[in-house]
């Protein structure tokens, strides 16, 4: 055979198993059975002993697990009814736990943990306090020189608990500490004497912001300021409201009537890019989310 | 000692002309630079990722040339028979091993120190610096380099090259998991399963003593003075080993 017409026949050999593949993988794909979804499943033998298993590269092992639990995190909505929440909640719940155990001095694990798993629903109802304050115990005995451990720690107890004096014990264990801010030792004096004050938990939540290193705990530190500068503002309003009562007898008709008479400086801007609302009974509300209704003295988180 | 340093520059060289190094310090260079990648995905906190893929991808690459290079510079040589040439020369036994295996171990520290390279260039792009307790895990990983490439040539000093390296890997995972021998040596009722646990922990390498990966990532310090002692155990370990495998390899028959 010439040359020629060899090279030719490769040429177009080539050519048609190129074009016989991309348009078999078309083909293929549109006839393919249906996906199943895989989830990472934690496997069904404890940490400590997968830990053994891991052949020195325990902390490889541990990051995948958080990098999972931080992939699942975005799954669990803020609206989602509690039921459809829970089994996302018990998946973030074990990967956390799992790679704690694997690698007991991932600090990044236990920080995430604190931010995380904590999630509060529009009608005053608390998930996963108490299994982050499970895993938060266990950092501070693995990482005892980590203030972080101890600051978050009381956050969730006088936040969520609203166990005052215990949250102040923490605060006052991580102020101890060599590295820890000079503002530690004055948020646990001023939560001893000020328990329940709003004021005090928008300051841990700042806090907790400006601390956070990672961009997922970030974002859940973010909302709880935000939600917390909204009820700050509603309040606010609110007394401002009382305050235009008592003076011209009957309720102002909006937050802008209230700045126009000099009640409030000026319209406060809601944080989730809603709108402040003056309802007719003299309370306030936003038009973006449902309002944090359990902070203070005399309501509570119902903890689940 | 003039045709010990001879026989292990010659062992460099022969390895610096192979393919297998190049492609295993390929393989972690991409693996190192990959994990900015991973870091950028996920977790802010960049510097964990990078230093347990980069140390992992250190490992790994180490490990694979102490025992793939490890069995092949003695058990392959005497399968080929193109160790007969060189000992037809007046060199002994103990002086082949000796250089073979220093020329193996100074091939394994350069490769960390390439690799090692690769990774702080990676955190210095990620706005990271190598810390003190990375340099030690990296100093006592060339030592773990150190004792599996003596106990590949131990095995390879009596056995055909795919048992020899069967041996050394299944001494790697074991040597990882003697911390929990140890364990059970202590908490065991039985004085006789207590001492024959014993007995097997002070034989194996512990290299769980020599892992300070999670040290590294958790920027955790550790005493010089620990790094010292754990370098001296594994490098007299590698020596009482590799003693052993001359000691066998000079009365082997290789006709």
């Amino acid at each position: 055979m010439p040359l020629a017409v060899r090279g030719s026949a490769i040429a177009l050999a080539f050519a048609v198993a190129v074009f016989a593949a991309a348009v078999l993988r078309t083909s293929a794909q549109s006839r393919g059975p249906v996906a199943i979804e895989t989830v990472l499943d934690i496997p069904p033998i404890p940490g400590d002993v997968a830990r053994a298993l891991t052949f020195g590269f325990r902390s490889l092992l541990a990051d995948f697990t958080l990098l999972q639990a931080i992939q699942v995190l975005p799954a669990r909505h803020g609206d989602m009814p509690p039921e459809l929440a829970a089994p996302i909640d018990r998946r973030l719940f074990r990967l956390l736990e799992y790679s704690v155990e694997i690698d007991p001095k991932f600090s990044g694990a236990y920080r995430f943990a604190a931010a995380a798993l904590p999630h509060e629903t529009g009608d005053g109802k608390v998930y996963g306090v108490l299994d982050a304050i499970q895993i938060l115990e266990k950092g501070l005995r693995e990482r005892p020189d980590e203030w972080q451990m101890g600051f978050l720690l009381g956050f969730l107890q006088s936040y969520y608990l609203h166990d005052f004096p215990a949250a102040a014990r923490s605060f006052g264990a991580a102020a101890d500490l060599p590295h820890a801010p000079a503002f530690v030792g004055l948020l646990a004096t001023r939560l001893a004497a000020q328990a329940g004050d709003l004021q005090i938990a928008t300051s841990l939540a700042e806090a907790m912001l400006a601390h956070a290193n990672e961009e997922a705990t970030r974002k859940e530190w973010q909302d709880r300021v935000d939600a917390l500068h909204m009820e700050r503002d509603l309040r606010g309003i609110e007394e401002a409201a009382q305050r235009y009562r008592e003076e011209k007898g009957v309720l102002p008709r909006s937050v802008h009537a209230l700045v126009a008479a000099g009640f409030l400086p000026a319209a406060p801007r809601e944080p989730h890019g809603g709108r402040y609302v003056l309802e007719g009974d003299g309370s306030a509300r936003s038009t973006a989310t449902e309002r944090l209704r359990a902070y203070g003295l005399e309501t509570r988180f119902e903890i689940h | 000692m003039s045709a010990v340093v001879a026989i292990a520059g010659n062992t460099v060289r022969e390895f610096v002309r192979g393919k297998l190094l190049y492609n295993l310090l390929l393989f972690a260079a991409l693996f190192v630079a990959g994990s900015l990648l991973v870091a950028q995905l996920t977790i802010g906190n960049w510097v964990r990722i990078i230093l347990d893929m980069g140390l992992g991808a250190m490992e790994v690459a180490g490990v694979l040339l102490a025992i793939v290079i490890g069995v092949g510079i003695v058990a392959g040589e005497v399968q080929r028979k193109t160790i007969l040439p060189t000992l037809a020369k007046p060199v002994p036994r103990w002086k082949f091993c000796a250089g073979r295996y220093a020329g193996l171990v100074l091939l394994l520290v350069v490769n960390a120190a390439v690799i090692l390279a690769v990774l702080g260039l990676v955190l210095r792009l990620a706005g990271y610096s190598l810390g003190r307790t990375t340099l030690q895990a990296v100093a006592l990983l060339c030592v773990e380099f150190a004792v599996l490439a003596s106990v590949a040539v131990l095995f390879a000093s009596f056995s055909t090259p795919i048992l020899a390296g069967s041996y050394a890997f299944a001494l790697f995972f074991i040597g990882h998991l003697l911390p929990d021998l140890r364990a059970f040596a202590e908490k065991s009722q039985s004085a006789l399963g207590g001492n024959v646990a014993r007995g097997f922990y002070l034989l194996l390498p512990d290299l769980e003593l020599l892992n300070l990966k999670a040290h590294a990532s958790n920027e955790l310090p550790v005493a010089a003075a620990y790094v010292w002692r754990a370098a001296g155990y594994g490098t007299a370990y590698a020596a009482v080993v590799l003693a052993v495998a001359i000691l066998i390899f000079s009365r082997r028959d290789l006709n």
